[in-house]
C-alpha cells in the first residue's frame, strides 16, 4: 500500500512565520538580563524570590519556548507532510498570547498582583494549547525517522503537564486549598526543564547533530532509550508526589537526568568525530549547552545549591542552545528564499550572497564571547550569592545578558535586513 | 516572500553516518525491508560519499593548499552531477511513469538540483581565484542546501521509488555503483 496523501515538498510556511518568533524571542533574554542587572544577587539568593521567578519564566517562555514554536511551525509541515491548517493565522495568534501572558505572567510573579497571574495563566493556556494541538496533529500524523519523532511527541507532552502543573501553582498563589507546594514546583521544573527541554533538544539533536557537522549517527540503543528514559522518570516521579509515597520524587528525576546525561556525553563524542573540520560558533555553543547540562547534573548530584543549576540550564542550555542554532539557521533560510525566489523571477543579474553574509561569523562570534562570559559569571553569582562579591557579579552577569542578547538581536536584524534588501531587488 | 524553503533541522532524516539501520520506510510498507529499500540504501549511501567529499573539500580549503582543494572541489562536483544525472535521467523519470502523484516532489528536487549546479559554477570560479573566503561560503551554502534536499528524498522519494519500481530496483541502484 502507498500511502502518498499531502505529499508536497513545498509546504513550509511563508518565511515571516518563523522569522517573527526568532526575533522577538531575545527582546525577553534582554529583560530577564535586565533584572537580574536591577535586582543583582537577590535573584539568585533563593529560587523562591519573586526576582528569580520573573527571570525563570521570562527565559522559559519568552525566550526558549517562543524560538521552539517558530521552529517548530517551520518544521511541521514538513514532519507531517502537509501544511498546518491557516498557519499565517495560527502563528500570530500563538505569539500574540505567548508573548503578552508571558510578560503578565512574569509581571504577577514579581509583584503579586492576583489579576496579572490570572491573565497570564489564562493567555499561556491559551497560547500553549492552540500550540500542542497544532504540533499534536502534525506529529501524529507525521512521517520520518521514528526516534525524532518519539521524542518531540513526548516533549510535546510534557510541555502539556508543565502547563497543567503551573495552573495548578497559579491556583495555589491565589488561595486554593491544596497542599505539598514545593512538590508541585518541583515537579513543574522537572516537567519544563528535563522534559519539554530536554527531549526536544534530543529530537533536534538527533537530526540536526549528524546533519550540521557530518558526524557519526546516533547509536540505536541512545535513540531508542533516552527520550523514554526521561519520560518514564518523570512519570515515576509524578506518581510518587501523587501517592505522597516515603521514597522521594527525586529517584525518578535522578531517571530522567541520567537520560540527559547519556544523550550530553554521546553528543560531545559524536561532534568530536566530526567530519566537518570548521570551528563554527554553532558547534561552540552546542558544546557549551551540553557540558552546562552535564554540569548541572554534577551539582545536582552532589547535592548542591540549586540556583545555579536553575543558571545552567536556563540561560547555558535555555538561551545558549537556541542562539547557535538561529546563528545558522536563519541565515540559510534568507538565502533559500532569495535564491528560490531569484530562480522564480529569473533575475539572474542580482548575485546572491551567502549563507556568511547574511550572519557574519566574526560578530557572531563576539557575542557568543559575550554570551559565554554571562554564563560563567552569573553560574558564579548564584553559587556564592553571600559573598562580598556576590551582588555585583549577579549585576555583572546580568549586564552581559543584556549585552550579548541585543548582539543576537542585532544579528538576527542584520539577517532580515539583508535578506529584504536582495529581496526588494529581486522583484 | 515565497515559502518555498525548509529548515535544516526540520528535515526527516536518517542519521547520514555508520548507522546500518534501515531508514524508516513509511510511505512503502513492506514486510522484506530488505528487498524494500534497495533504492533508498544505495541512493542515501551514495550521499553520505558525497557528504564526506564535501568535508573533504572543506578541509583542503581551511589547510590552503590550492592544487588540493582543486582536485577535492572537482571529485566533489563530479560525484554530485553523477548523482543527479541518475536521478534525472532514470529514477524520477520512471517513478514518475508510474506514479503521477510524485510529480511535484520530483519537480522541487528538479529545482533544488539546479541551486546546486549554480553553487558548484560560483565553487569553480572561486577555486580559479583562489578565494578562500568565497570557497569556505559556497561549501557552507552548499552543505546546508544539500543535507535540507537530500532528507525529503531519504524520506519521501527513495521509498517511494522502492515500493513503485521492485522489479528495477536493482538495476537502478547499479547507476552508482558503475556510474
Amino acid at each position: 500500500m502507498l500511502n502518498t496523501g499531502g505529499l508536497s515538498l513545498d509546504q513550509a510556511p511563508p518565511i515571516r512565520v518563523p522569522f517573527a518568533f526568532f526575533l522577538a524571542a531575545p527582546l525577553f533574554a534582554i529583560l530577564a538580563g535586565g533584572f537580574l542587572l536591577w535586582q543583582g544577587n537577590l535573584a539568585l539568593l533563593t529560587r523562591w524570590s519573586p526576582a528569580a521567578l520573573a527571570v525563570t519564566h521570562l527565559i522559559a517562555l519568552g525566550f526558549l519556548t517562543q524560538v521552539m514554536c517558530g521552529a517548530l511551525f517551520q518544521m511541521l509541515p514538513v514532519l507531517a507532510g502537509a501544511r498546518v491548517a491557516a498557519v499565517t493565522r495560527v502563528a500570530p495568534l500563538v505569539q500574540g498570547c505567548l508573548v503578552t501572558g508571558t510578560l503578565s505572567l512574569s509581571g504577577g510573579l514579581y509583584w503579586g498582583g492576583a489579576l496579572w497571574l490570572v491573565v497570564g495563566a489564562v493567555l499561556l493556556s491559551c497560547a500553549l494549547l492552540i500550540f500542542i494541538g497544532a504540533a499534536g496533529l502534525a506529529l501524529a500524523r507525521a512521517r520520518g525517522v521514528p526516534r525524532t519523532l518519539q521524542a518531540m511527541r513526548l516533549a510535546l507532552l510534557a510541555l502539556l503537564m508543565t502547563l497543567l502543573l503551573g495552573g495548578l501553582l497559579v491556583a495555589v498563589l491565589l488561595g486554593a486549598p491544596i497542599g505539598g507546594f514545593t512538590h508541585w514546583v518541583d515537579l513543574h521544573l522537572g516537567w519544563g526543564l528535563l522534559g519539554w527541554v530536554g527531549m526536544l533538544v534530543m529530537g533536534v539533536g538527533y537530526q540536526v547533530v549528524p546533519m550540521f557537522h557530518v558526524t557519526p549517527a546516533y547509536p540505536p540503543w541512545l535513540t531508542r532509550a533516552a527520550a523514554p528514559l526521561v519520560f518514564a522518570g518523570l512519570l515515576v516521579a509524578t506518581g510518587l508526589t501523587l501517592t505522597g509515597s516515603a521514597v522521594p520524587a527525586a529517584w525518578g528525576f535522578g531517571v530522567s537526568v541520567s537520560g540527559l546525561v547519556l544523550f550530553a556525553v554521546v553528543t560531545l563524542i559524536l561532534q568530536r568525530r566530526r567530519e566537518r573540520p570548521r570551528l563554527d560558533v554553532t558547534l561552540i555553543y552546542w558544546w557549551t549547552a551540553m557540558l552546562a547540562a552535564l554540569a548541572a547534573a554534577l551539582v545536582w548530584a552532589l547535592d548542591g545549591r540549586v540556583e545555579p543549576i536553575g543558571v545552567l540550564l536556563l540561560i547555558g542550555v535555555g538561551i545558549g542552545l537556541p542562539s547557535g542554532m538561529l546563528l545558522k539557521i536563519m541565515p540559510f533560510l534568507s538565502w533559500f528564499h532569495l535564491q528560490h525566489r531569484q530562480v522564480t523571477t529569473r533575475r539572474f543579474d542580482v548575485r546572491l550572497p551567502y549563507m556568511q553574509v547574511f550572519i557574519p561569523e566574526r560578530l557572531a562570534r563576539i557575542q557568543f564571547g559575550v554570551f559565554l562570559g554571562a554564563l560563567l559569571v552569573t553560574v558564579a553569582a548564584a553559587g556564592w550569592p553571600v559573598s562580598g562579591w556576590g551582588a555585583w557579579l549577579a549585576r555583572l552577569g546580568g549586564l552581559g545578558l543584556v549585552v550579548s542578547s541585543v548582539l543576537l538581536w542585532w544579528l538576527q536584524a542584520g539577517c532580515v535586513w539583508r535578506y529584504r534588501e536582495i529581496s526588494r531587488r529581486l522583484g | 516572500m515565497d515559502n518555498a524553503a525548509s529548515l535544516p533541522m526540520t528535515q526527516v532524516k536518517e542519521p547520514p553516518r555508520g548507522d546500518s539501520q534501515n531508514p524508516a520506510i513509511p510511505i512503502h510498507q513492506a514486510s522484506d525491508t530488505s528487498m524494500a529499500s534497495i533504492i533508498t540504501d544505495a541512493f542515501t549511501q551514495d550521499h553520505h560519499a558525497c557528504d564526506h567529499r564535501l568535508a573533504a573539500a572543506e578541509a583542503c580549503v581551511g589547510r590552503g593548499d590550492w592544487s588540493d582543494i582543486g582536485t577535492a572541489a572537482e571529485a566533489l562536483v563530479s560525484a554530485m552531477n553523477r548523482h543527479f544525472d541518475a536521478e534525472e535521467q532514470t529514477l524520477f523519470p520512471r517513478l514518475a511513469e508510474i506514479y503521477r502523484v510524485a510529480a511535484n516532489p520530483i519537480e522541487v528536487m528538479l529545482s533544488e538540483h539546479a541551486q546546486m549546479r549554480v553553487l558548484f559554477e560560483d565553487l569553480t570560479e572561486a577555486v580559479g581565484r583562489q578565494d578562500r573566503d568565497t570557497c569556505l561560503g559556497i561549501l557552507e551554502t552548499l552543505h546546508f542546501l544539500t543535507q535540507q534536499h537530500n532528507s525529503k528524498e531519504e524520506c519521501v522519494l527513495y521509498p517511494m521509488a522502492d515500493g513503485a519500481l521492485k522489479t528495477q530496483a536493482g538495476e537502478i541502484a547499479d547507476l552508482l555503483a558503475h556510474g
